[in-house]
């Protein structure tokens, strides 16, 4: 029994992936953001996601230094033409298409590191070192632009993909060691917003108009929803306004008050959900390289939906970082949707394993692997 | 694998925790905050009542002006584009920069703050074009008093201003809004429950810029009322008119004018010079035009017509004869003596006449205005019954008048004296009621004190036949649909104790006064007004005894003699002979009376509502 491509796709992912893009599309449209753009946005992440899905991934790892090296010319790229907004230079322009390089280089750092661990025969110190060598480029181009919300993706990817490659736990509690270290570090190496984020974060009734507005408006949105929301389009906070960056960065707010408790477990539900499918086709993987790129997309996207989620309900400190799927973005988007598409295409090319087992009850029952 | 399926399901768990905190536990607080950032209530001003004259004459109009205001925590965060912004609205209105955003640091962050009065449709046009991108900005629509012809119709009508501590004190309870005005003083502040209305409210939503979005519950706002007072405002600017040009003849610069119904007690005109511009205090006025009016020598805030308290002189003399007459003193036809002086306890007190006018009854010592017939008269009455008579008359009585600051004037007895008379022990000498108080009391001297308003209240009992009326300011009242609320109607508050005949001797004496050939006819005669009617000079003594002592001139007046329809008085501050100062003012205000008489008595038409 050979199964088919379609029996060897995973078809649920798209599904989840389809239904938090139309959740996210009405989100963005009740946030009075370009909905048709976005939408615009989410057909070229669907046409992305199929062509990831028939691209045969495993050509990748060839390609992986040029992408690696591609990549920090865009980065390099955005500091010396990049426009600037809110104070930061993140966007490259395409053929009048606002490009964040900052959102590919997440996709393409999962490519570098799969490339990279899956090479490595063990979890040696060197290895380790080598690919803290890789990201360390990377994240400072990132940092400096500045972009600190994507630096810590990055960073989680980094150490998401150690773990899950195998890393010994002394390589990673030296890392968590780094960090113990760079904490204090950390006032003098954030910028002044950033640090200013951090303060309110720790004491977010100290500035109700100024710099802790995000934070508090953001949490009366969430709160303001209620059990079952305020119902779609009747959000008070989100659609006039009083709730910031309402399509993207604080986009969760704005879907929590107009769906509520509910909808918001919903949500998480769906990405929960979502991220046990990339687990599980990080494990049906055929080779290390595919599974480690699951790997890599799985610790993108849960990194990214703590950190927004988080930061929205109070939780985590505010650090500009999109929701997955949801928020307003053309690069995030097709970015995320082009990942799911290499996992698909991962599982796409997963070997044709077909081990007839023993008739134990007069079923016979497929496994694929282990 | 199965850590990091673990790691998912314990951040799905943490932040359903924190969600669920959020969104059922502090649920309905952060719904409340969320309402309260949204939902505004704004207050709907209710247009003040308009103030008309008895034929319906506007005296007040509610101006439209627009006003720019911020809401300080609508703002932007930014210090700097804060400052952009302020910067901006300051050019577009016209204003030096810095002072909006000091101005804003004392204010509320909540509520709107005013950065920009009285703009022009030019700047309304531009400010509106730009408001989207002007969060915390906006334009507000207010109502604003102008009035009409200030200078004669200012104490009258008074003015309103903005509540000042002690208002907001005392209105507060009344749902005054810090914002409001309130009227200070004259008729808007008499007539302040009636003309001020309701305000309404309107619950909006609004958008983070605080820009409205859409109205959610409203309660339209209910005009005042509009009053139409007893006033002819031809009469009042002729009266005007009339006390200015005579003040100036004379080189004088304050005086007042009443004018009433003598029989339904209705204030047909009532003036009080210099006026002020009550258009001034509508925003609230500068210190340095307010010290020029508190310190003008001529006290134009000072409202002489109803609180310029001044000693009534020989135009008193009508209550002594009544008083002499109704007490049995004297007769109609009692002859006393009027010689140049008369000694009483040793003291010399003087006619104003050096020579001897010989023996005459009491109308024709009224005609002359002679003394020292009503220091006998006066000595033979007494002072209590005197003062009695007085009182009798409405001396000494704040009328209910539909404005503020109406006084009384003082009508003195023993009582009073030993009061005032600064001595600690009160039966000293000083504080003693002497003989001389009471003569000089009877000639309307003594510390014998009225108003401009009480003499002309004073005279229309004269002329109505003994009816002191209530004095009033109010036509009618209609409500903002046109319905007819309030009208007055003739109120007496005390009858003379004088009979028929009494009065008509007292009536005959100031009727021979009018027409003295070389004397007061003259003016009639001048004017072409029939000396019919009734009047009386006087001219007050005050500061001091002696020949030189600074005098005040008056004039009472009613007519026609019969029927009398008109009655006034006139006061001329420092005005040193009364029949040549204070009389012809009241014969022109008489003969523009008489040529417009129709008119001014024609029955009110209502204008449309």
């Amino acid at each position: 029994m050979r199964p088919t491509a379609w029996q060897r796709l995973d078809h649920l992912q798209p599904l989840l992936a389809g239904m938090l893009v139309v959740l996210g599309l009405m989100t963005v449209y009740s946030a009075h953001a370009d909905w048709v753009r976005q939408l615009v946005w989410v057909v070229l992440g669907a046409a992305a996601y199929v062509a990831a899905t028939a691209f045969d991934y495993r050509r990748l790892q060839a390609l992986a230094p040029w992408l690696y090296v591609a990549m920090l010319g865009l980065l390099l790229a955005v500091r010396l033409i990049g426009h600037t907004a809110l104070g930061a230079q993140r966007w490259l322009s395409i053929g009048g298409f606002p490009l964040q390089p900052s959102e590919l280089s997440k996709l393409v750092l999962v490519v570098v590191l799969a490339a990279y661990l899956s090479r490595l025969a063990g979890p040696s110190w060197r290895g380790f070192l080598g690919a803290l060598a890789l990201v360390a480029p990377v994240a400072a181009l990132i940092l400096t632009q500045p972009d600190l919300g994507t630096t810590i993706v990055v960073a989680a990817l980094l150490v998401g993909m150690l773990f899950l490659a195998g890393a010994r736990i002394a390589q990673l509690g030296s890392l968590a060691a780094c960090a113990v270290i760079a904490v204090p570090l950390l006032p003098y190496l954030l910028h002044g917003y950033q640090r200013r984020r951090l303060e309110i974060f720790l004491n977010p009734g100290s500035d109700p108009l100024g710099a802790g507005y995000n934070l508090l408006q953001a949490r009366i949105a969430v709160g303001a929803g209620g059990l079952f929301g305020q119902g779609w389009l009747h959000g008070l906070q989100g659609t006039l306004g009083f709730v910031p960056e309402r399509a993207t960065d604080f986009v969760f707010a704005v879907f929590a008050e107009q769906f509520g408790l509910l909808g918001s477990l919903l949500l998480l539900a769906l990405f929960g959900i979502l991220l046990i499918r990339l687990l599980r086709s990080a494990a049906l993987a055929p080779d290390r390289f595919g599974g480690l790129v699951a790997c890599g997309v799985f610790v993108v996207i849960l990194a990214q939906v703590v950190e927004n989620v988080g930061m929205n309900i109070g939780l985590l400190p505010i650090a500009g970082i999109s929701l997955p799927l949801i928020s307003y973005g053309g690069s995030a988007t097709v970015t995320t949707l082009a990942a799911l598409g290499l996992v698909q295409s991962v599982m796409l090319r997963r070997p044709l394993l077909v081990q007839p087992r023993p008739l134990l009850s007069g079923n016979i029952t497929l496994r694929a692997q282990a | 694998m199965v850590a990091a399926a673990g790691v998912v399901v314990l951040m799905v768990g943490v932040l359903t925790l924190k969600l669920a905190q959020l969104q059922v536990y502090d649920s309905s607080n952060l719904a409340a905050l969320a309402r309260a950032n949204t939902v505004h209530r704004t207050v709907l001003e209710a247009d003040r009542g308009i103030i008309y004259d008895r034929h319906g004459v506007a005296l007040v109009q509610n101006t439209p002006v627009w006003n720019l205001q911020v809401v300080p925590a609508n703002l932007p965060t930014d210090a700097r584009e804060r400052a952009a912004e302020l910067a901006t609205l300051a050019r577009l209105v016209g204003q030096p920069e810095d002072r909006s955003e000091a101005s804003l640091v004392i204010a509320d962050p909540f509520s709107p703050a005013r950065i920009g009065a009285d703009l022009t449709e030019a700047q309304v046009l531009a400010v509106t074009e730009r408001l989207p991108s002007l969060p915390g900005a906006s334009i507000a629509h207010h109502a604003v008093r102008t009035y009409t012809d200030p200078l004669t119709f200012g104490h009258l009508v008074g003015y309103v201003g903005p509540l000042d501590d002690t208002d907001l004190q005392r209105l507060k309870p009344l749902g005054y809004q810090p914002d409001e005005v309130v009227g200070k003083v004259g008729v808007e502040a008499g007539l302040e429950s009636v003309l001020r209305g309701t305000d309404g409210w309107a619950d909006v939503v609004v958008d983070a810029r605080g820009q409205i979005v859409k109205t959610i519950a409203m309660q339209p706002p209910v005009a005042g009322h509009a009053v139409y007072l007893t006033i002819d405002a031809s009469l009042q600017v002729a009266t005007s008119h009339a006390l200015a040009a005579g003040l100036s003849r004379d080189g004088k610069t304050a005086g007042a004018s009443v004018v009433i119904d003598p029989q339904s007690g209705e204030v047909l005109a009532l003036v009080s010079l210099p006026g002020y511009d009550t258009n001034l205090f509508i925003h609230g006025i500068s210190q340095a035009a307010y010290n020029g009016l508190l310190t003008n020598p001529d006290r134009p805030l000072l409202n002489r017509a109803i609180a310029g308290q001044y000693a009534p002189g020989s135009t008193f003399k009508m209550v002594t004869a009544i008083a002499g007459l109704q007490e049995g003193k004297i007769t109609p036809q009692t002859m006393l003596g009027c010689p140049s002086y008369l000694n009483y306890g040793g003291w010399i007190y003087h006619n104003w006449a050096t020579y001897n006018l010989g023996y005459m009854n009491v109308a024709k010592a009224l005609a002359v205005s002679c003394d020292t017939f009503f220091y006998q008269v006066a000595a033979m009455v007494g002072d209590v019954t005197l003062a009695r008579y007085a009182r009798a008359f409405g001396f000494g009585q704040a009328k209910d008048l539909e404005m503020p600051g109406v006084e009384s004037g003082l009508v003195p007895d023993r009582i009073w004296k030993q009061l005032t008379c600064g001595v600690p022990d009160l039966n000293s000498d000083a504080c003693r009621w002497t003989l001389g108080d009471t003569i000089t009391f009877g000639i309307g001297q003594s510390a014998l004190l009225t108003t401009p308003l009480n003499q002309a209240v004073y005279v229309a009992a004269l002329a109505n036949g003994g009816f002191v009326l209530q004095p009033t300011l109010v036509h009618l009242v209609r409500d903002a649909s046109g319905r007819v609320t309030a009208t007055q109607q003739r109120r007496v508050v005390g009858t003379v104790p004088a009979s028929a005949d009494n009065l008509q001797a007292v009536r005959e004496g100031m009727r021979e006064e009018i027409n003295r050939p070389y004397n007061m006819n003259y003016w009639f005669r001048a004017a072409g007004v029939p000396a019919d009617g009734g009047g009386k000079t006087g001219t007050a003594q005050w500061g001091g005894s002696g020949l030189n002592t600074p005098t005040h001139a008056w004039f009472v007046f009613f007519a026609p003699f019969a029927q009398p329809d008109i009655a006034m008085s006139v006061f001329v501050e420092g005005g040193e002979l009364s029949e040549v100062e204070a009389a012809p003012i009241g014969v022109d205000i008489m003969q523009f009376n008489l040529n417009n008489h129709a008119a001014i008595r024609s029955a009110t038409p209502l204008p449309p509502a």
